[in-house]
């Protein structure tokens, strides 16, 4: 399906004349045999049993009925959809291209080997190993819109208090802000790791030729480190997509299913929605269709960017 | 150049000590928050610093609400996840980097395409499945599957095992290994930084799982950390400070895991980057 580089490649087959399965291949196959279990039950079997739920009305109680294209034609003519995919398709805009770029900076300005590096690293790796949970409670008390302290900045400009995360305009905007504080840190080790695969040479040359910090990253770091980037984009182009536990937490307000999607369903997002619909209403066939469409869209925007990648991902 | 390298470099430190300034503030105003009376807590302008500092929160929350019972589920889960990804993602990794078997080649594409297709479709199936097995509301679907090897973790191994030279494998050989013995008491072994990567990183994955902790567990006394915690919101209203508490002593496990592996966890998010 999709082509991955991977540069370490097993040993190819020595070509001799050997039996189709011999003692080394059954180990082989008794040794993978848990992972075939997981791929054909929990990946193939659920993924066509998902597909059939998507096609019938299907409560949990009783067994699946099958009604066609019912679940889809309701999918698409529900205004809450075309909320939820808009909603989807926002926070994705905001939140790859400022991630992806923050990171890269911040990875290049740590490269500089800088002292205290392992200090400025893990500062930043903090908000990575904390739960949505802790993060819930680390965003109030910036966005809390009676005891966060934005709202005390504000005030010192004389600004009138926001309300954030319950304001219909402010909360994906928020959202994606705290996404983005959250999950830096770790895109920028993924960064760091690609930029110590630039030669020292490149930069040598572009000194030589006169060219300034500032050029020197527009034009050998940005086109050395495309591979990487793109990855960053396609890896977090996914979890936008997905994402499902920040906004839970943050706009929720409890665990109760149902209670989720914020004022006016303003972070209401196709993930939300599925959940809302299959865990809180028991209609799995049609949170099943909302799964597969976002799925199918996902799986678009992914080969799209796989072609797009050949005008600007710069491989050697 | 030699004269500008060091500008660049004023430059670039200013720019990360202001993104760390970012990221450890919140976090301290946090610390503080869960330290101060709730009087204090609720008042606006707010304060940064507590005072009185009410440590006594920590203590008061831990007797509150059932911490104890949600600390003890999130180990389980935790300590059950890494334990059969290490077992089971290294043995499945072994045969894919070191064995010969039919349509190696075509699973290991299999198990790289299902690290890049989302898991969307397959929530509702998988929960049907637990339900079906009388699974509901109990924590082994939490880590039942990590037992059947992770893409992400059989990608981690198989590099960590493609690096060991062969002769390794052909001395075991020649003693009589059979490939489960020279996966175990060989290539194991030796690839003991592999399997920290893969430990902290799952550790840190199941430790602050949200969405099928809220899909699988129904009564309280499931609950892991993060959805306990968030399950005392509606009940402690005039409280919020002791909350905040709470939802800080979940973190306190992962961060000592954080600060004795911290290279760990910075190996694995490279490798991520390498797929």
């Amino acid at each position: 399906m999709l082509e991955i580089p991977n540069k370490l490649q097993a040993q190819p087959d020595v070509k001799k004349k050997r039996k189709w399965l011999d003692s080394e291949g059954r180990w082989g196959l008794l040794l993978v045999s848990p992972y075939l279990i997981h791929f054909l039950v929990f990946v193939v079997g659920t993924s066509l049993a998902s597909l059939y739920f998507s096609f019938s009305d299907y409560d949990i109680l009783n067994p699946p009925k099958w009604t066609g294209l019912d679940n889809y034609e309701k999918l698409f003519a529900d205004p809450l959809f075309y909320q939820a995919l808009w909603n989807t398709v926002y926070f994705t805009l905001l939140y790859v291209p400022a991630k992806t770029f923050l990171a890269l900076l911040l990875a290049v300005a740590l490269n500089q080997k800088l002292k205290g590096l392992k200090l400025f690293r893990m500062a930043h790796f903090l908000p990575v190993i904390s739960s949505w949970t802790v993060i819930a409670y680390v965003a109030d008390a910036v966005f809390n819109q009676r005891i966060g302290f934005a709202n005390a900045i504000l005030a010192h400009f004389g600004i009138a208090p926001q309300s954030w995360l319950i304001d219909e305009v402010w909360v994906i905007p928020v959202l994606v802000l705290i996404a983005i504080w959250k999950s830096v840190g770790y895109m920028m080790i993924i960064f760091l790791a690609g930029l110590q695969g630039i030669s020292n040479d490149m930069y040598e040359a572009a000194s030589i030729d006169g060219a300034n910090a500032w050029q020197k990253f527009w034009r050998v770091t940005v086109p050395m480190i495309s591979g990487t980037t793109f990855l960053v984009i396609i890896l977090n182009t996914i979890y936008s997509f997905q994402n499902f536990e920040q906004i839970f937490v943050m706009t929720g307000g409890s665990t109760e299913a149902g209670s989720t999607g914020g004022a006016n369903n303003a972070s209401l997002v196709l993930m939300l929605l599925m959940f809302r619909q299959g865990f809180s209403f028991y209609k799995m066939g049609y949170a099943s269709a909302i799964a597969w469409v976002l799925f199918l869209i996902l799986l678009a925007i992914t080969l799209v960017q796989f072609k797009l990648q050949k005008k600007w991902v710069h491989y050697d | 150049m030699q004269k500008r390298f060091p500008l660049n470099k004023l430059f670039g430190y200013l720019f990360v000590l202001a993104s760390t300034l970012i990221m450890v503030v919140p976090f301290l105003t946090t610390v503080f928050n869960s330290l101060k009376t709730y009087k204090q807590y609720m008042q606006f302008p707010p304060e940064w610093l507590p005072d009185p500092v009410k440590w006594s929160n920590y203590s008061q929350v831990w007797e509150q609400a059932n911490f104890s019972s949600y600390t003890v589920n999130s180990v389980i889960v935790a300590v059950l996840s890494v334990v059969g990804t290490l077992l089971s993602s290294s043995m499945i990794a072994f045969a894919f980097a070191r064995l010969k078997f039919p349509f190696r080649d075509t699973l290991f594409m299999i198990v790289l395409g299902t690290m890049m297709i989302p898991g969307i479709v397959t929530i509702i199936p998988q929960f049907i499945i637990f339900k079906n097995l009388g699974m509901l509301d109990s924590l082994t679907p939490l880590w039942i599957l990590e037992w059947l090897g992770q893409p992400f973790a059989i990608f981690l191994m198989r590099q960590a095992f493609l690096s060991i030279p062969k002769d390794y494998e052909e001395a075991a050989k020649l003693d009589g290994c059979n490939p489960f013995q020279i996966y175990w008491r060989v290539f194991l072994p030796m690839c003991k930084p592999a399997l920290a990567t893969l430990a902290v990183f799952t550790f840190m994955g199941k430790w602050n799982e949200i969405l099928a902790p809220v899909i699988y567990l129904l009564s309280e006394e499931h609950f892991t950390l993060p959805i306990g915690i968030l399950s005392l919101r509606g009940q402690y209203k005039t409280d919020d400070q002791l909350l905040v508490a709470g939802a800080l002593i979940s973190l306190i496990p992962i961060l000592i895991v954080f600060l004795f592996a911290e290279k760990y966890f910075v190996e694995g998010s490279k490798t991520s980057g390498l797929k």
